[in-house]
Order: C-alpha cells, then sequence, then structure tokens
C-alpha cells in the first residue's frame, strides 16, 4: 500500500502574544524574529495514524510525506521522515503563494495523481494557523475518493479503510473503499517522539521537488490568481474589558446591587 | 576533587570547592582509634617494664596434623583466585572505561581515604564505629595469626619476652574490639527498628556477622583452653597480658576439668577456630563480604572529575547503540560497581524518589542489575567469544524490564546515592545511560517529559505554553546591556528565568545587585536559548550536543570569558559539561557572584530584614559543586535575618524533586517529593525558605499550598537574590524601579531600618 501524509509548516502557534505581528497593510502575519515554524501538530497526528497502520499493514506500506510551501518546509516534512515516513516530496513554487483552500487542494491533488498508486491520505483536521479544515475534503472531492473528517482511529484492512470520527455528542465508525482521504483529529494521541537512528536517517533523506510545471498545472489555477477566496482585512481584535467593584455591607446587599448594575446594563 | 568526596581531612588541599571541610562529630567518630593507640602504648610500656625474657609459648601446642593449615589456606587462595576470575569474565563484557589512566595519584588517595580510610562510612555515625572496629580488628588479628606463621615457618621465634607479652595483649585487646564491632552490628540487624540494611536481607547477612563473632570467641577460647593448661600455674603473670583469654581460662578452672578433658577441649576449639576462619574467609567469594577488595579498587576507579559531568557520546552519529539496552552496554568500571554494592540502603534512605514512595530505589537498582549480570552475563560472553550475536543472548530487556521505565523516570539526578555510597557506586550516570537508551533508540519517554523534549527542539526552551518572551523581564528596568564582547560578564538568565512568571523578579533582583555593584555586564536576551541541560539528564544526548555546540560558538564568536547564571543547573553545564565541546569560561553562580561583591564592599546590606528564614541546598549548586558557604555567608551578612537549618542539609540536603526532568513530568508514588521537602522547610518554623534555584522556588510554591493549606502564617520561598536585594535595597527597592514580587516588598517593610537613601 502507498500512503500520502499531507504536512503543512505554519508560524509556531506557541508564538508569545506579544510577538504576534500583522501586517494590515499587506494583510499578512509578520513572521516573528527568532520563533521557527513549526509542523502544524494536527499533521503530526495524521502522520502517527498512518504509521499506526503502517504497523499493522507490514513493511511493504510505503508512507509519502508531501507538503507545500517553501525551501524551509523541508524541516516539516524531515521531521515526519524522522517519526517513520519513507519518502518526502515539497510542492514549491512560486505561483502557488497567496493561494487558498481551494488552490492547495488543487496542487496536492495534482501531486498524488502523479504519484499515482496512491491508496489512501492522511491530512490533519486543520491547519493550526488558519484553522479552515478545507484542504482534506478538497482532496477528496477533487480526486473524487471518499473523504472522512476528524478520526479519532484509523484502521485499514481488506482495501477498506475504517474510521472513528469525532462527534459532538460522541463517535461514528464509518467504513470507506480505499482509495480514501481522512483528516485526523488530535483525539488519536501525540504523534510518537522519533528514535535517533531514524532521525539521522531522515537527515540523510534526500527531498524531491516539484513545481507547478512538474505537476502539470497552470500557473493561472494556483497560488493567488487561482484562489477563490479573498482576504478582505487581517487584524487583531482589541480585546478590552472593565471592572466594576459592587460595594455592599452584607453579600445580600451585594446580590442586590450586582442585579441592580446587570439589569441597568441590559444583561438581565 | 569532586564534591562527592567531601568530608576531606585536608579540604583546603584536596578540593578547591568550599565548603568540604569535615564536620566535627565525624572527625570525633573517626578519632576512637586515639584510646586504643594509647592503651597499646599502655601494653608495650608495660611490657618493657616487666622484664620476663623468657616468656613465649609454643606454636602449634597440643596440635597434630598442623600441616592441614596450609592445605586449607591454598585452598582459600584458589577459591579467591577462582572468584575473582569469575567476576572478571563477567566485567570484561563490558565496554572500555574511558579515561582511568588520568590522575593515578589521585586515584590512590581515593583508594587510601575512601576505601581503606572508609571515609563514607563514617557519615553515618554508629556504622563508622561498628565497622571500624570490625575492620582494625581483622587487620590486627590477620597480622598476629601472620606473625605466628612466620615465626614457626622462617624460625624466627621472636614472639617471645616482651615481645610475647606485648604481642598476647594487643591480640586480646583488638579482639575484643572486633566483638564490640559484632555486638553493635548484632543489635542493629536484630533489635533495632527495621532498619535499611534489611531493606534486602539475606542469608548470608546472618553468616558473615554471625561467623565473625563465632570466631573472635572460639579464637578466644582457644587462647584460654591453651592458657588454662600451660600459663595460669606455671607463669600467671604471662597469663595476664592476655587479659581477655585469661579472665576466660580462670573461668574455665570454675566448670572443674580434668587437664585431659581441658587438652581436648582445646584440640576440638582449635580446629573449630580455623575451620571456621577459612570458611568465614571462603564467603568473600559467595557473598557481599567481597567489599573487603572491590570498596578499595572502586574507590580507585571512582571519577576524578566533578560528579555533575556525564559522560559525553563520542561520535554519537556513529554509534549502533546510543544508550544502555543491554547489560553489556555499560563500561566494565560500571559493572565493576554492581559487584561493589553491600546492600547496606544508604543510597535508598536518601533518595528523594525513594523517600516519597516511588518507584525507585538505588539499591535495588543496583542489585536487580547485578542478578542480571549474574544471570546473562556468562551466555553473554560466550556469546561474545564464539563471535554469536549477544544482542539475542538475554531473554529479557534490561532497561524496560529488569529495570522498568518508571524507575529510570524516577531518578532527579540529585547525586545524594553517590555522596552516600561507602563503596563509591556511581549510580546516576548509570540510570541517565539507561534513559539514553529510552529517549534516542526505543523514543519511549513520558508523554510530559517528551513535550519538554520537544519544546527545546522546536523553541529553544522546555516552557510549552509559556507566554512570556526572553526579554519580558527586562520591562521597567530600564536600560538593559546586551552583551558585546565589551562587558566583563555575560549574565545568563536561563529559561526559567526569563519565560517562568515566578523567576522574574528573582532574575529583575539579580539584575539589580549587579547594577548596583557596578558590574560590567550584559545579556544575550532573544539570542539565549536553552544550553541543553534538561536534555541531557533527560536522556537525550544528542539533542544536547547539538545545543551545547551551537552555545560554545556563540560565546566564542561573542568572545563571552565570564558567566554569571540565574540557575545552578545551567551554571553546573557551563562549567563541567561544556569544557567537554572546548568551551572553557569563568562560570559563576549569582550566589557566589552575591558573596563577592559583599566581601568587596560593592554591595552593603543597610536594611535590616526582621525575618526568619531557613535554607535548601538546591542539588546543582551543592553537591554537585560543593558550594554550600556562599549562600549561608549572605544571610549571615543580612542584619536581623533569624537562620535555622533543616535536618537534611548541606551535602545531606533533599532535591525538591524537580532534578533530571522531573520538572515536567507527573510524579508516579505514594507522595510527591516537593511536599516531603516542604514539610521539612515548614518544620523549621521558619517564615521563609530560601534558595537559589528556579525549580527549587517552583517546587517549594508548589507544595506549600499542600503543606499548609490556611493561608494565614504560610511559609514564603524566594531566592537568595531577592532575599539579599531587599536589605540592600530596601523594601521597595528603594531607589530602584520595576516589578517586585507580589507581597515581599510590603512583609519585609516593617522591620527595615532605614539608614541610607
Amino acid at each position: 500500500m502507498h500512503f500520502v501524509v499531507c504536512a503543512k509548516q505554519i508560524p509556531d502557534p506557541e508564538t508569545p502574544p506579544a510577538a504576534f505581528r500583522i501586517d494590515e497593510q499587506s494583510n499578512e502575519v509578520v513572521p516573528a524574529q527568532g520563533i521557527a515554524p513549526v509542523l502544524s501538530q494536527f499533521d503530526g497526528m495524521a502522520a502517527e495514524a498512518a504509521l499506526r497502520v503502517k504497523e499493522t499493514a507490514g513493511d511493504d506500506t510505503k508512507i509519502t510525506v508531501i507538503s507545500m510551501g517553501k525551501e524551509s518546509a523541508q524541516a516539516a516534512i524531515k521531521q515526519v521522515l524522522a517519526m517513520g515516513a519513507d519518502e518526502g516530496l515539497l510542492l514549491e513554487d512560486d505561483a502557488f503563494e497567496g493561494g487558498d483552500s481551494y488552490t492547495t487542494a488543487t496542487v496536492l491533488s495534482a501531486a498524488i495523481e502523479k504519484l499515482g498508486d496512491v491508496d489512501a491520505v492522511f491530512c490533519g483536521r486543520q491547519a493550526a494557523d488558519w484553522d479552515m479544515g478545507q484542504v482534506g475534503l478538497g482532496i477528496s472531492e477533487l480526486m473524487n475518493w471518499p473523504g472522512s473528517i476528524i478520526a479519532s482511529d484509523v484502521q485499514v484492512a481488506d482495501g477498506k479503510m475504517s474510521v472513528k470520527r469525532v462527534l459532538a455528542d460522541g463517535f461514528e465508525t464509518v467504513e470507506v473503499p480505499m482509495p480514501a482521504v481522512v483528516t485526523v483529529s488530535n483525539e488519536l494521541g501525540e504523534p510518537r517522539y522519533p528514535k535517533l537512528q531514524q532521525i539521522m536517517q531522515a537527515a540523510r533523506k534526500t527531498v524531491n521537488t516539484m513545481t507547478a510545471a512538474d505537476l502539470g498545472l497552470d500557473a493561472s489555477s494556483v497560488g493567488a490568481a487561482g484562489a477563490r477566496l479573498k482576504l478582505e482585512r487581517l487584524f487583531i481584535p482589541e480585546v478590552g474589558g472593565d471592572c466594576d467593584m459592587i460595594e455592599g455591607e452584607s453579600p445580600e446587599e451585594q446580590a442586590q446591587a450586582l442585579v441592580a448594575a446587570l439589569r441597568e446594563a441590559k444583561v438581565l | 576533587m569532586a564534591a562527592l568526596v567531601d568530608g576531606a581531612p585536608e579540604p583546603q588541599e584536596s578540593s578547591p570547592i568550599p565548603g568540604q571541610g569535615k564536620p566535627a562529630r565525624v572527625r570525633f567518630v573517626g578519632a576512637w582509634w586515639a584510646p586504643a593507640l594509647a592503651l597499646s602504648g599502655v601494653g608495650l610500656v608495660g611490657a618493657a617494664e616487666a622484664q620476663r625474657s623468657n616468656a613465649g609459648r609454643e606454636i602449634f601446642f597440643n596440635i597434630e596434623q598442623g600441616w592441614a593449615v596450609y592445605a586449607l589456606m591454598a585452598a582459600l587462595v584458589g577459591l579467591l583466585a577462582y572468584g575473582i576470575v569469575r567476576h572478571a569474565t563477567l566485567w570484561m563484557i563490558g565496554k572500555p572505561t574511558p579515561g582511568l589512566l588520568g590522575e593515578v595519584p589521585l586515584r590512590f588517595r581515593n583508594a587510601l581515604r575512601l576505601g581503606i580510610g572508609q571515609e563514607k562510612v563514617r557519615r553515618d555515625p554508629y556504622a563508622g564505629i561498628m565497622h571500624t572496629c570490625i575492620f582494625f580488628s581483622i587487620v590486627v588479628l590477620t597480622i598476629v595469626t601472620a606473625q605466628v606463621a612466620i615465626d614457626d615457618d622462617l624460625g624466627l621465634h621472636f614472639l617471645q619476652g616482651d615481645y610475647y607479652l606485648f604481642f598476647s595483649f594487643y591480640g586480646d585487646l583488638f579482639g575484643l574490639i572486633g566483638l564490640v564491632g559484632v555486638g553493635m552490628a548484632l543489635y542493629r540487624r536484630y533489635f533495632d527498628d527495621l532498619h535499611r540494611i534489611r531493606w534486602d536481607e539475606r542469608v548470608e547477612d546472618h553468616l558473615i556477622i554471625g561467623g565473625l563473632g563465632l570466631l573472635l570467641l572460639s579464637g578466644f577460647l582457644v587462647e584460654a583452653f591453651r592458657i588454662n593448661v600451660t600459663e595460669l600455674e606455671q607463669h600467671p603473670e604471662w597469663a595476664k597480658w592476655s587479659f581477655v583469654a585469661w579472665g576466660l581460662a580462670e573461668a574455665l578452672n570454675v566448670i572443674d576439668l580434668t587437664e585431659g578433658q581441658t587438652l581436648t577441649g582445646h584440640v576440638w576449639m582449635w580446629w573449630g577456630h580455623i575451620v571456621l576462619a577459612f570458611a568465614w574467609l571462603g564467603l568473600i567469594v559467595f557473598t557481599r563480604l567481597d567489599h573487603i577488595f572491590f570498596a578499595p579498587v572502586n574507590a580507585f576507579l571512582l571519577r576524578t572529575d566533578s560528579p555533575g559531568r556525564l559522560a559525553t557520546i563520542e561520535n554519537i552519529e556513529e554509534q549502533e547503540v546510543f544508550g544502555v539496552g543491554q547489560i553489556q552496554d555499560f563500561t566494565w568500571k560500571q559493572l565493576f560497581e554492581l559487584d561493589a554494592c553491600v546492600r547496606c540502603g544508604r543510597c535508598s534512605e536518601v533518595c528523594p524518589a525513594n523517600v516519597a514512595g516511588q518507584p525507585l530505589s538505588p539499591m535495588h537498582l543496583i542489585q536487580d542489575l547485578k542478578a542480571h549480570l549474574a544471570s546473562v552475563g556468562p551466555d553473554i560472553q560466550r556469546a561474545g567469544h564464539e563471535e554469536g550475536d549477544v544482542r539475542a543472548v538475554s531473554p529479557l530487556a534490561m532497561t524496560g524490564e529488569v529495570i522498568g521505565d518508571e524507575t529510570l523516570w524516577a531518578c532527579r539526578t540529585c547525586g545524594a546515592c553517590m555522596q552516600e555510597c561507602p563503596v563509591m557506586i556511581e549510580h546516576v550516570p548509570t540510570i541517565v545511560d539507561m534513559r539514553r537508551y529510552l529517549v534516542m533508540d526505543e523514543a519511549r519517554i513520558p508523554a510530559s517529559a517528551q513535550q519538554a523534549l520537544e519544546n527545546i527542539e522546536m523553541r529553544g526552551h522546555p516552557w510549552r505554553g509559556t507566554t512570556l518572551e526572553r526579554t519580558t523581564w527586562m520591562e521597567g528596568l530600564g536600560d538593559v546591556p546586551l552583551f558585546d564582547g565589551s562587558q566583563e560578564y555575560l549574565y545568563w538568565v536561563g529559561c526559567s528565568g526569563s519565560l517562568v512568571e515566578r523567576n522574574l523578579p528573582v532574575t529583575q533582583s539579580v539584575f539589580r545587585l549587579l547594577r548596583e555593584a557596578g558590574a560590567s555586564f550584559g545579556v544575550l536576551g532573544q539570542e539565549e536559548t536553552c544550553n541543553g541541560d534538561p536534555a541531557r539528564r533527560m536522556g537525550n544526548e544528542y539533542l544536547f550536543q547539538i545545543l551545547a555546540q551551537q552555545l560554545v560558538e556563540t560565546f566564542k564568536a561573542k568572545q563571552v570569558q565570564r558567566v554569571i547564571t540565574n540557575c545552578p543547573h545551567c551554571f553546573n553545564t557551563f562549567k563541567n559539561e561544556y569544557p567537554q565541546f572546548d568551551g572553557h569560561f569563568e562560570v559563576l553562580h549569582h550566589t557566589e557572584f552575591l558573596v563577592q561583591a559583599l566581601d568587596e564592599g560593592k554591595l552593603t546590606p543597610r536594611f535590616a530584614l526582621d525575618e526568619s528564614m531557613t535554607y535548601h541546598d538546591s542539588c546543582y549548586l551543592g553537591r554537585m559543586n560543593g558550594q554550600y558557604e556562599a549562600p549561608r555567608q549572605i544571610i549571615e551578612v543580612i542584619d536581623g535575618a533569624e537562620f535555622t537549618e533543616m535536618k537534611r542539609t548541606r551535602s545531606k540536603g533533599l532535591c525538591c524533586g524537580a532534578g533530571g526532568g522531573n520538572m515536567w513530568q507527573e510524579e508516579v508514588g505514594e507522595r510527591r517529593v516537593n511536599h516531603v521537602r516542604t514539610e521539612e522547610a515548614v518544620g523549621t518554623g521558619a517564615d521563609q525558605v530560601v534558595s537559589n534555584c528556579p525549580f527549587c522556588i517552583q517546587m517549594f510554591e508548589d507544595g506549600i499550598p499542600s503543606i499548609q493549606p490556611e493561608e494565614e502564617g504560610r511559609i514564603a520561598a524566594f531566592d537568595i537574590a531577592e532575599l539579599l536585594e531587599r536589605a540592600v535595597l530596601g523594601p521597595d527597592g528603594a531607589g530602584s524601579d520595576g516589578a517586585r514580587p507580589a507581597g515581599a516588598g510590603a512583609e519585609a517593610g516593617t522591620g527595615a531600618s532605614s539608614t541610607g537613601q
């Protein structure tokens, strides 16, 4: 079997609030100084899900990790390779810049198509920067494969994928024919810590790079040119708060004063 | 000199580390031999006075087939040789031990002082007296017996006259001293409350102590029977020199034996004594009595560098196995150590994890490894010899099954076990070696520890989820100079000092004191990154090496020569471990800098603090680096400070619980270590517990509400720098700026006598 794990490199979600800045002119996040980008944590869980299936399925299962991004995204690919993935593929092209979920799904689908023999695609439930959660289903749509989202467990047997999905009030397990797409949620568990031997092997592996042309994609269909979503304004909302102390001799008086104040503010 | 061997008789020569002086009590315990020597002297003078030049005795009196003794002797020598070979073949399955050929003179001194001199045995005064009695008794009685052999075999016949009488006297004296030691041992083994020596009690323990007691008693009886027949009537003035046996000989007269019966009794007793003696010596091969040889040798093998330094894995990228997963992955010295263990339980008695009922007892860990070596070692040795697959031999995974993961993770690397071990076993490197296997070879790590390690990899600090920046602490402090190579000191704030809310005031206090003292210093600000200490102690040596190499390069590029650290862990790593990466810097913990500044008059405590306090020694400033005095000197110069020591203090101090990566782990076990230590601090009745380590302070702050649920009258945890700042700059940082620890200033205000500003 051949699995694909889609991995995205994102600005560190743990960037201290004081260091997080936005350029409101260009509607872009200003990369925080000295804070390296990281692998979106849900994508780490997608890799973990694929590796768990590989462990039960046997060694002839190959995992390819694909990332669309800049040269720096190699680090995210290497991280998944260190966890145990077999090959890495970086989709890098200036034309990919400024895209949306749709163009991302377009590029990733083209790469999956190019690989040819893919049986399953594992994505994170959403990228931890924009939290859109569209790309996984986008690939499913473009490939015309069944897609299951927000999985807490994935099993593969007899050419079928069994996915335990997280619902608002519980779980449901669905079975879909393969090839299929699944997006993985944090309920699956923490991604594994790589063994040093694997880290060193991953460091020695070369990551192939493909451009829009390699994928047979027209520059007008990807990146900003192909995007269907337009970002109007990017800003950090101002969060303010006032604190009024409620006076009163006894708890009863304080409660009465509080109720009066809430009524006045039209909260009650 | 390693801080492990404190209590040195000549601390000023043997140790560059202050505070290594020998406690008076230990000196007293060690002085027991003075009266014994004096008594011997009295005996010598007395013998000279007596002028009985014809005194003497017939060797092998009343004994036929005395040659059998030599046969037994030959058998014993053969047995000992067998024992050595049997052990040595097992040790040799280990890897080479680097660095053993360095510092040989120091190694010999360690063998003499720690091995033969048994310095560490005396850290427990009762055991010190007991063991010294037994030790000297055996040594002297061996010399006594050897003299008998030399006298007879070489035909020298010097055992006569005055010397014979003196010989009889000190033979009895040391026999008696031996019995005192045995008596103390018997009391502790059978009548004391369940003592640590019974945590792993075995049949051999009864054989050793019972056998020695019987051996000494039978020796006296042999003498008594002989004296009864040959001296009591004929030479009563000779007999009295063997004062113990003389008393027993007199007692024999009470039961009214015929001379024939007495002679028969003598023969039986003589052979009984001889057989017992050889049997007892034979126990050396099969029991922990082998420490007679192994302890001094292990003292010779003891590391000569700081106990705070862990070994580097050289050429780490070329290794097949990174840590210790199987018994043969240890060095042969580590395997040798296992055999030196005497199961005294001292390590486990002081181990913070064990004290808190957590799944680690260093003694049992060493014993489990020893048993595992004995069980799989011979097969591994054979497989290695026949070029078989040694890694396939053991049916059990040593790291993980023989020694459980939770045992390895419970270690605080605090070094208390190594400090106490009377046979100089180094537990911590052994434990970390196995952690290295768990982390780098197996990638099996407790989730919370894994997060800390991943955070170091991804973000350069272990504090996942912090919302602070490395420059947050600078807010409101005015101009904070960045280090550019022109200043004398680099003030290294550290991850905790900049990214953990509670530690920011400490960083600010140190900063203000540095500024007050007029020090020339700068900080790295955003350029600081983890120096790798938590990674190394959690077993990720690879990550540590990357961080260390990078930081050494940064320091060199910035021409750093002197570093002041906030954190004893950073201090230890820079001082003891960075030289492994060619990073040689002069490193001071802020405590040391502050003491210097006080000495030189650059800081003056002008405000009295009428507060009571106790001091908690952090493991990495204290035990690992021997710095016990500087913090106490600071407290001493503060007016009005009322100081109480905790029961476990200085080199016997108990870890706060955070060391060895446990800051980031969930604790497993009956209690939490910081609760135990907080209880001890609260027990002093002091208002404040003062420390010098960001982890200790956090652990106390976490523990205090559990031990003292009532907010009223709670003990407060402070860093020594916060304390000194109140004394130097006043309760509200007179003339200084910026944030202060909430509540600290207000409380301290009442006692301040404002003499300046």
